[in-house]
């Protein structure tokens, strides 16, 4: 992991610890790209860790109040606060009934005490191809809202992630809130990943969101991650479900095309040849799951 | 390097002391307070050997947080679950069915059960492995720490207090 | 044997009350007043390379730095971490040559982590500041990963005494031609029907103890150096420092601290040269030096990897006509354990099978990996590997069920063990695979695997081990152990064993209490090494053998003096005296006294004023025994494993295993099974996932618990532990080793189990999903 030297302690900075969102903006707004926003800490210090660096200030979120919540809107969909964790996130009623995907991937997500700190908002920030909440949000299809000193915008997520690393988000912008639009009755998801052992970042992972119409598919979106610099959509895929009923030869087609749409490369967890064959597989199966609307965290 | 004066409540106790910003919570603990009892493993929140719990219930990585972050909170350490010399009945479960060998694990094992037990009283044997995920034994291939989870489940239902965790006294 | 009554008891072990409390005490938790922290500087950018300028200006100048010492300002003395050259014999030690390599500071980097300096100063936090500002150059070095290349003639020498890069081979005179084995191999190899012959790739596999190294060491104003450390074996560590820093032993206070798991991983020195170097440079203050998880990973030692050729021929009947095998060892950076590791890899090859003739060659070379080291198994892993499959092989080829071939060759009482010349005294390794077998469901799943489709495919496979009990006739086996008869009856054994977490405290004391026939309670192990007599220490699956021998020895010794002050007393001849529930009784039943007295009056011995007469034989009771055992009691053992493979993904679920030890007589059992379970925990890790992975400038990839995955709660598989006590006639109360056998079988066992469900051996550990997958589609398996 590191390729320094370490140290047992973190590099030093400021700590601000704002307990109003005012006081936060004005921070924000203050001190741009010289500050680290920090949720849960889970992605962040093993970044700062890695590179034995930091920025000359931390902005921890742990004072603020009220950004920790889940909320089913009827008629327009889920709402995820900034500070929610997965452990919340697996526990909520409505998302293991409406969104399984995002369910299934903070299921499978960590472990139960990294579970209990990070935060689906920082998944989404971490920027990491690997990042499972990411992956399902991004089949899902959802906005993320961004405020500063002057007010809110929301960034569609297919237009978040601009490379590995590197978010839409403004220096002086904190991410406050995701909003994914309320499934239809016949909306069906899934998600799996690749791991080497159980606890471990994926070595793969695949999402997909289907709009069904009596066994015939009339929109897809299919997210993968750990095959590119961002966890991506493989929109020619998509394409070849859009008004097919889905069955073997179907399925045979888009695993050959998925693997023309990525180009993995070899890292710790696996090999891009790896990757690349087993994309396909992955994502068939995602698929007949959550055509099939089976769930997979037994 | 700036500090700040935070009060922590750790196995509850109070300690209003200086920290450094960038301190973490484990440091903190073993460093500044020397409650040598949550251990170092990692410091990357991959080992579990520094889980803690805050607020009598939720574990989390010592070495993943900030100790300033935790200002006012309560935090149980392994030490705080004795209460008068007396082991809770984890700790009896670990001894009587030796799911202790190096026992360095054993500290964040033990919080990390009586995590689990408070939110779930009667787990299967596949939900106590979900639960115990994230900890690292390289002595034990868990088996005789799965079944002393198992057996710390069955005495806490059946004693009085039916607290697992390490708020309640 | 139920008359026992401590022995083979399923109680708490002795120390578990204060490791589940967090009050037991590991090094790094050691608070004293005043300490200094220090830090260790290493090379973190090269793996081979000369330190061309070393500047320590900067870094003494932060506030708060004591003192900065480079490579001259600490004792240039070369040596071994290793304990090997303790433990053999003169003429032996002399064979094995130059093993001495090793610096506390280097200018000359060999391996990612080489210490270059060290830092002492008021905080760790300033420590770790001043060492970012330590200035080294370094003139890179060509960087030889593989034995292949440091080998080849126009390579850089790393040692002007190891012409070729080659540290070890078995040596001449012993082993004439570096061969160990017995008979003409030629010949009956050209008696073969059926040869397999294959080269396995071994990995680098990590302990990963979970306590990292730390210790505290002071040199005080009397002169005493005092080192702090977890340390597997205390007395050949104060031994090796004493050397180094050329003291007298008694100088030298080495404490041992609770052990956070060893497995071979604090075998030896490991970082406490570098912390006595700095407790010297600051005289009255106490240095604690502690080592990061990734510091720990780069710096100190592994499991050896290597090549490993190994041609077996059969005959269609299944005969083992001749076994023949090269052994390429990569002991990495420096020489550790270059000679032991190569030489036992074949002794449990050797002491395996019957086969008509054995010839096992090795050859260690350097390169600039970290060094190889001890690792629970020293060796016998990866013969595992390599053997069992073999063996598979041969018995598909042959159509020979795996149980039934093993039953028939494996070796049996009388025959050589794996030290030739010295036979096996006991074997139950039958009735482990019979019983194994039975609980899996052998016969069945065999039958029911053999033809299978679809994505998800099981196999189920077989592996058999033998191991050691200490290392004689090998190496040095010797414990001193000294108990104490307390005034009250109680009793206080002092010994320099150690319990890495095995358990074996808990053994000793119940040992003792059989013997004695005293509670356990009762009974304290001290292990203060300047009071303690000569151990090994922990290594080679010998604390319960050869530390309880010596023990039980001592408690002997002890019964006997009782008896005769009892007789002194009772006017009774010894002969007609006995011990029984803490009296030594006439065996009329007649007359009797207790053990408490007899203890009491042996130290508060006063004289009768009226008759001038003593109150009995004056003296407190120890009773003392230096063992030297003259046995090897081996263990065996049977592992049976299911697999399921995702033949898609290439993704193993190891559903099932049986381990079937042979244990003679488990002393504690709760600890035995603790011992297979968590040794199989790190079998299944080598077989499956763990490697250490270095990229070409030979940094390693993967030094953290990220991206170096071990076996978690989830991946283990449904486990059951047999238990086979049949007494061996030479052990203590008939026991067997088992802490080293741990991880051995499962290697095996899971990789013949990967073989039977998809029809293809991997000659490559781990099996990783992505070498499966590649397999499964060069042969087209639907
Ligand atoms: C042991 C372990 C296991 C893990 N397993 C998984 C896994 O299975 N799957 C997975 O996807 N990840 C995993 N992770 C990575 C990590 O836990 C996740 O990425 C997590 O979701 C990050 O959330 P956090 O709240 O901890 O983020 P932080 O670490 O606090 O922040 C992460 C990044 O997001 C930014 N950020 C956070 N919140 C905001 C905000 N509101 N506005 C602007 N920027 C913000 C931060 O500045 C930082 O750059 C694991 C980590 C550990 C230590
Ligand atoms: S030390 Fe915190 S998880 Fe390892
Ligand atoms: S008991 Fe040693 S790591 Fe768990």
């Amino acid at each position: 992991m590191s390729s320094h030297m370490s140290s047992r302690g973190l590099p030093e900075f400021e700590l601000l610890i704002p307990r109003t969102s005012p006081e936060a903006m004005d921070m924000l707004a203050q001190h741009r790209d010289q500050l680290s926003i920090l949720n849960g800490g889970t992605a962040l210090w093993n970044y700062v860790r890695g590179r034995n660096r930091v920025t000359p200030y931390v902005l921890s979120l742990s004072a603020l109040k009220g950004l920790d919540y889940i909320n089913e809107i009827p008629g327009d969909g889920l709402r995820i606060g900034a500070k929610a964790t997965i452990a919340q996130l697996i526990e909520h009623p409505a998302v293991s009934a409406k969104y399984a995907a995002l369910h299934e991937s903070g299921y499978w997500f960590g472990n139960p005490t990294v579970r209990n700190m990070a935060t689906v908002m920082g998944n989404v920030l971490r920027a990491s191809p690997s990042a499972d909440c990411s992956c399902a949000l991004l089949a899902l299809g959802c906005q993320v809202i961004l405020q500063n000193k002057s007010g809110q915008r929301a960034v569609d997520i297919d237009d978040f992630w601009l490379s590995y690393d590197v978010t839409a988000r403004k220096p002086d912008e904190l991410a406050v809130e995701i909003r994914i639009p309320e499934p239809k009755a016949t909306t069906r998801s899934a998600f799996q990943r690749l791991t080497r052992v159980r606890q471990d970042l994926a070595k793969l992972n695949v999402a997909v969101r289907l709009e069904m119409d009596k066994g015939v598919c009339q929109q897809a979106r299919i997210a993968i991650g750990c095959v590119g610099p961002t966890t991506m959509r493989v929109k020619k895929t998509e394409a070849l479900l859009q008004g097919k009923a889905i069955n073997d030869s179907l399925l045979e087609q888009l695993a050959t095309s998925v693997r023309g749409e990525i180009s993995p490369i070899d890292d710790q967890r696996s090999t891009a040849l790896y990757r690349q064959q087993v994309a396909g597989v992955i994502v068939k199966r995602t698929i007949s799951r959550a055509a099939a609307d089976k769930g997979a965290t037994q | 390097m700036k500090t700040r004066s935070i009060t922590l409540c750790v196995n509850g106790r109070d300690y209003t002391f200086e920290v450094p910003h960038n301190r973490t919570l484990l440091q903190a603990l073993r460093d500044d307070l020397k409650l040598t009892d949550t251990k170092y493993g990692c410091g990357s929140g991959e080992c579990g050997g520094c889980t803690v719990l805050i607020n009598g219930k939720d574990n989390i990585n010592s070495c993943l947080t900030l100790a300033a972050e935790m200002e006012g909170k309560h935090i149980t350490t392994v030490g705080g679950l004795t209460k008068n010399g007396q082991l809770h009945p984890i700790q009896q479960a670990f001894v009587e069915l030796g799911a202790i060998q190096c026992g360095f694990c054993t500290p964040g094992m033990v919080m990390k059960t009586a995590s689990l037990l408070a939110h779930n009283p009667n787990p299967s044997e596949d939900d106590i492995r979900r639960g115990l995920e994230g900890n690292i034994c390289r002595c034990t291939g868990y088996e005789n720490i799965i079944r002393a989870v198992q057996k710390a489940s069955q005495m806490i239902n059946a004693s009085a207090t039916q607290c697992a965790g390490g708020a309640c006294s | 044997m139920s008359d026992l009554t401590y022995v083979g008891k399923n109680i708490p072990k002795v120390d578990a009350k204060e490791k589940v409390t967090g009050q037991a005490i590991y090094a790094g938790d050691l608070q004293f007043p005043d300490t200094l922290f220090g830090k260790i500087v290493r090379c973190w950018e090269h793996a081979h390379a000369k330190v061309t300028h070393l500047d320590l200006s900067e870094a003494a100048k932060v506030p708060g730095v004591v003192k900065v010492l480079g490579p001259k300002d600490v004792t240039q003395k070369l040596y071994n971490c290793g304990v090997l050259d303790l433990l053999a014999s003169e003429e032996v030690g002399h064979m094995l040559g130059e093993i001495e390599d090793q610096r506390i500071f280097t200018d000359y980097v060999r391996h990612q982590g080489d210490a270059i300096c060290g830092i002492i100063a008021e905080t760790q936090e300033i420590a770790e500041a001043a060492a970012a500002k330590v200035i080294v150059k370094y003139e890179p070095l060509p960087v030889y990963l593989q034995p292949e290349e440091s080998a080849k003639p126009d390579a850089i020498q790393f040692d002007a005494r190891k012409p070729g890069n080659k540290a070890f081979q078995l040596p001449e005179q012993m082993f004439p031609n570096n061969v160990y084995g017995w008979g003409d191999v030629d010949a009956e190899m050209a008696k073969a029907e059926l040869i397999i012959e294959n080269t396995f790739q071994l990995p680098k596999v990590k302990q990963c103890q979970i306590e990292p190294h730390a210790y505290v060491a002071l040199f005080d104003q009397r002169g005493r150096l005092s080192i702090w450390t977890s340390t597997q074996m205390p007395k050949l560590v104060q031994n090796k420092l004493a050397r180094l820093f050329e003291m007298p032993l008694s100088k030298l206070n080495l404490i041992p601290t609770t052990i956070g798991g060893g497995f071979g991983g604090k075998l030896g020195m490991i970082f406490e040269p570098e912390t006595c170097a700095m407790a010297l440079a600051v005289p009255g203050r106490h240095v604690k030096v502690q080592s990061l998880r990734e510091e720990d990973w780069v710096a100190s030692e592994s499991r050896h990897p290597g090549k490993y050729w190994l041609k077996i021929g059969f005959l269609k009947d299944g005969t083992p006509v001749a076994a023949d095998a090269l052994f390429t060892a990569d002991t990495g950076a420096y020489f550790t354990h270059a000679t032991g590791v190569p030489f036992t890899t074949g002794a449990w090859l050797i002491g395996m099978y019957k086969y008509g003739a054995v010839r096992y060659k090795t050859n260690a070379y350097y390169t600039n990996k970290a060094p190889s080291g001890a690792f629970r198994g020293y060796g016998n892993p990866q013969t595992n590997f390599v053997l069992e499959q073999t063996v598979d092989q041969a018995c598909r080829q042959l159509g020979i069920d795996p149980v039934e071939w093993r039953k028939r060759w494996h070796k049996q009482v009388g025959d050589d063990g794996w030290c030739l010349g010295i036979p096996y005294a006991s074997s139950s390794l039958t009735e482990c695979l019979e019983r194994g077998a039975a609980k899996i469901g052998w016969a069945e799943k065999r039958a029911k695997y053999a033809n299978q489709s679809g994505p998800k495919r099981r196999g189920v496979g077989v592996s058999v081990m033998n191991h050691t009990s200490g290392a004689m006739p090998m190496l040095l086996e010797h414990t001193v152990a000294k108990v104490k008869m307390n005034e009250d009856g109680s009793a206080v054994i002092n010994v320099a064993c150690s319990d890495v977490g095995a358990g074996s405290h808990t053994a000793l004391t119940q040992i003792a209490a059989e013997t004695l026939g005293i509670p356990m309670e009762d009974i304290y192990i001290d292990n203060n090494m300047d009071s303690a007599g000569f151990d090994v220490g922990s290594h080679a699956s010998r604390t319960a053998y050869v530390g309880g021998g010596a023990v039980m020895k001592a408690c002997e010794d002890v019964n006997r003096q009782l008896i005769e002050r009892a007789s002194t007393r009772l006017g009774i001849p010894v002969d007609q005296l006995e011990i029984k529930n803490r009296q030594v009784v006439s065996k009329d039943g007649k007359a009797s006294m207790s053990v408490k007295e007899i203890c009491n009056v042996g130290v508060s011995n006063y004289i009768n004023p009226a008759n001038g007469e003593r109150n009995g034989v004056p003296g407190q009771i120890q009773g003392y025994a230096s063992h030297f055992p003259s046995h090897n009691s081996p263990p065996f053992g049977a592992c049976f494993a299911e697999v399921e493979i995702d033949i898609e993904t290439g993704q193993t679920k190891v559903v099932e295993m049986v381990i079937a030890h042979d244990i003679g007589r488990a002393i504690h059992p709760p600890s035995v099974h603790g011992q297979l379970a968590g040794g199989a925990q790190q079998a299944l890790g080598m077989t499956l996932t763990e490697e250490i992975r270095y990229d070409e400038k030979g940094l390693i990839q993967n030094n953290s618990f990220f991206d170096y995955k071990l076996f978690g709660p989830l991946d283990m598989p449904k486990l059951t532990t047999i238990l086979v006590e049949n007494p061996d006639p030479g052990a203590p109360y008939g026991l067997k080793s088992v802490g080293e056998a741990g991880t051995v079988n499962p290697v095996g066992a899971v990789a013949n189990a990967v073989s039977h469900a998809l029809g293809i051996m991997f000659t490559e550990a781990p099996i990783t999903p992505e070498r499966i997958l590649k397999a499964v589609n060069e042969r087209g398996i639907k």
